[in-house]
């Protein structure tokens, strides 16, 4: 196989890892503050997803401008969402399951408001970016492609900065670490797992804008990103931002790469085998490899 | 008489069903040390969870500053300058000496005060202020016990609720942790001190209660206890 095909392959797969990152971040941090794994990510994807086609069709947006304007819509849609439901269950330094059930719940709502709303077709979300690419000698890139990864980068370091410069960022990242602490030096523990799942919704109604740029959807669109951010998360050692990278490009490199020796009908098989091989063989993340190597050090 | 700073009645608290705390009363006069002594399972760290906020009171009332926060959320008694330092630290382990520290300072009234207060509490610690940048979990037992003294005095706490600062430490640090007890104390804060070193805490505190299964066994002005023989026996390790 000629070294420009395994460029082009390491290239995508690295594009594709910028935009599993910012699908999955949202659950993350929803998960560290709150112990809360939400499963209901998967239906404020799909609603961004139409969010953003909305916006696309009716008022002629470009999809990048409506994945903007996702951010602050779907936060305040999931400060709501918290203050009428998540806020009723106890807070817990584990997950419960009346937290899953209710997500589960959720899930299933928006899915059918998606199919009252939306119908059962497949949509998609075209312009005159979706079919251009760009050469660079002999690696092809679609631009789309580069586009998506380009916002999804971007909005992850607007995160990060965020995470470590601002009080509330400050805040998301000492509850995930320890919550008693928090509460010893005056958090308000509630208002901040509000405003975080705010922030986790934001981000899923923004990747779930990304995703539709790329691919067709329709009410059930969530589902196997869902499933492949349960893998980063697992993979990434379920609260670390920086697992979260590494997560999404295990994945993306084994998904992309899996097509030199698996037929594509295989594809969605990948993600369960890795969560399962994950499960097993490194139940504590990716970063337990590391922490090993230094304690033999 | 000087003013009650906190006064507790007749506290009960419990984990779920099991009742660990049952009808503690005591006060703290400003501007004194008053330690909460007793062996381990006593109650004293429930005792003072609950004066924090972190545990629900089942009973009985909390007043600080002459206002009833038996009910109140633990924000909001750090607002209050009502501040722990809790047993086995608590640090965030995966932030920097210097995020921790700073983190100290969340409520709104104090963040102006941030920056001040940071350079106080490395004038303090200058160990910490070598170690800033190092991420928490990495200092050794005694740094990290600064560390979570230095985060609680960010807060600029009235009233501060020490919790076993000498918990696993060796004995030179303790000596050391115990000095800065002093030395936070000589700065005008009141200090209510929960150990199992009785020697310690009775050396630095001016009035003292023992605890013993849930109760108050005993109460008096520190000096008088030390010669009292039951907390000798059992507590300084006097054998007659």
């Amino acid at each position: 196989m000629p070294a420009a095909d395994v460029l082009n392959l390491l290239i995508a797969a690295l594009l594709l890892a910028g935009l599993y990152a910012a699908m999955s971040v949202g659950m993350t941090i929803i998960y560290g503050v709150m112990k809360i794994v939400n499963l209901a990510h998967a239906g404020f994807m799909m609603l961004g997803a139409y969010f953003v086609l909305e916006l696309h069709e009716r008022l002629g947006m470009d999809p990048l401008i409506g994945v903007l304007f996702a951010f602050p819509v779907f936060f305040l849609g999931g400060m709501l969402v918290y203050w009428l439901l998540v806020r009723w269950i106890p807070m817990s330094d584990q997950p419960t399951l009346a937290s899953l059930l209710l997500m589960f719940g959720l899930w299933l709502v928006l899915q059918n408001i998606g199919y009252l709303v939306w119908g059962n077709s497949d949509r998609a979300i075209l312009t005159a970016r979706t079919f251009r690419t760009v050469h660079l000698g002999p690696i092809l890139i679609p631009y789309i492609r580069l586009v998506v990864f380009a916002a999804a980068a971007s909005s992850l370091a607007v995160l990060e900065l965020a995470l470590r410069k601002t009080w509330f960022g400050m805040s998301v990242r000492a509850l995930m670490q320890n919550q008693q602490a928090g509460r010893i030096v005056g958090i308000h523990v509630e208002r901040t797992a509000r405003r975080t799942f705010g922030l986790g919704t934001a981000f899923a109604g923004a990747a779930g804008g990304l995703l539709a740029m790329l691919y067709s959807f329709s009410p059930d669109f969530g589902r196997p990103f869902l499933l492949r951010s349960f893998v980063i998360i697992v993979l990434g050692g379920l609260e670390s931002f920086s697992g979260v990278a590494v997560g999404a490009l295990i994945l993306a490199l084994v998904e992309t790469l899996s097509i030199l020796v698996l037929p594509a009908g295989y594809q969605p098989a990948i993600a369960f085998g890795l969560l399962v091989l994950a499960l097993v063989v490194l139940p504590g993340g990716v970063a337990t490899l590391f922490q090993k190597r230094q304690r033999l050090a | 008489m000087a003013d009650i700073l906190l006064q507790v009645e007749n506290l009960d608290a419990a984990y779920g069903a099991v009742q660990v705390v049952w009808g503690v009363s005591l006060r703290v006069e400003q501007g004194k040390v008053v330690s909460l002594i007793g062996p381990n399972g006593a109650g004293k760290t429930t005792t003072l969870k609950v004066l924090a906020g972190l545990l629900p009171a089942k009973n009985g009332r909390i007043c600080f500053r002459g206002q009833d926060v038996t009910n109140e959320a633990s924000h909001k008694r750090v607002e209050r300058k009502l501040s722990l330092i809790p047993e086995e630290r608590q640090l965030w382990p995966r932030m920097t000496v210097e995020e921790n520290l700073v983190m100290g300072a969340y409520p709104a009234r104090l963040r102006p005060k941030a920056r001040e207060n940071l350079d106080r509490i490395y004038e303090m610690f200058p160990r910490l202020k070598e170690r800033r940048g190092q991420a928490a979990g990495t200092l050794s037992g005694g740094e990290q016990q600064m560390c979570a003294i230095g985060r609680g005095l960010m807060a600029d706490p009235m009233l501060l609720l020490l919790d076993e600062p000498s918990l696993g430490l060796a004995p030179m640090l303790v000596e050391e942790v115990f000095q800065y007890v002093r030395r936070i104390a000589a700065q005008g804060v009141t200090i209510l001190l929960a150990g199992q070193n009785a020697n310690y805490a009775l050396q630095v505190s001016d009035y003292c209660y023992v605890m013993e299964t849930g109760r108050i066994a005993l109460e008096g002005p520190s000096a008088e206890l030390v010669t009292n023989d039951h907390v000798r026996c059992a507590y300084l390790g006097a054998t007659s």
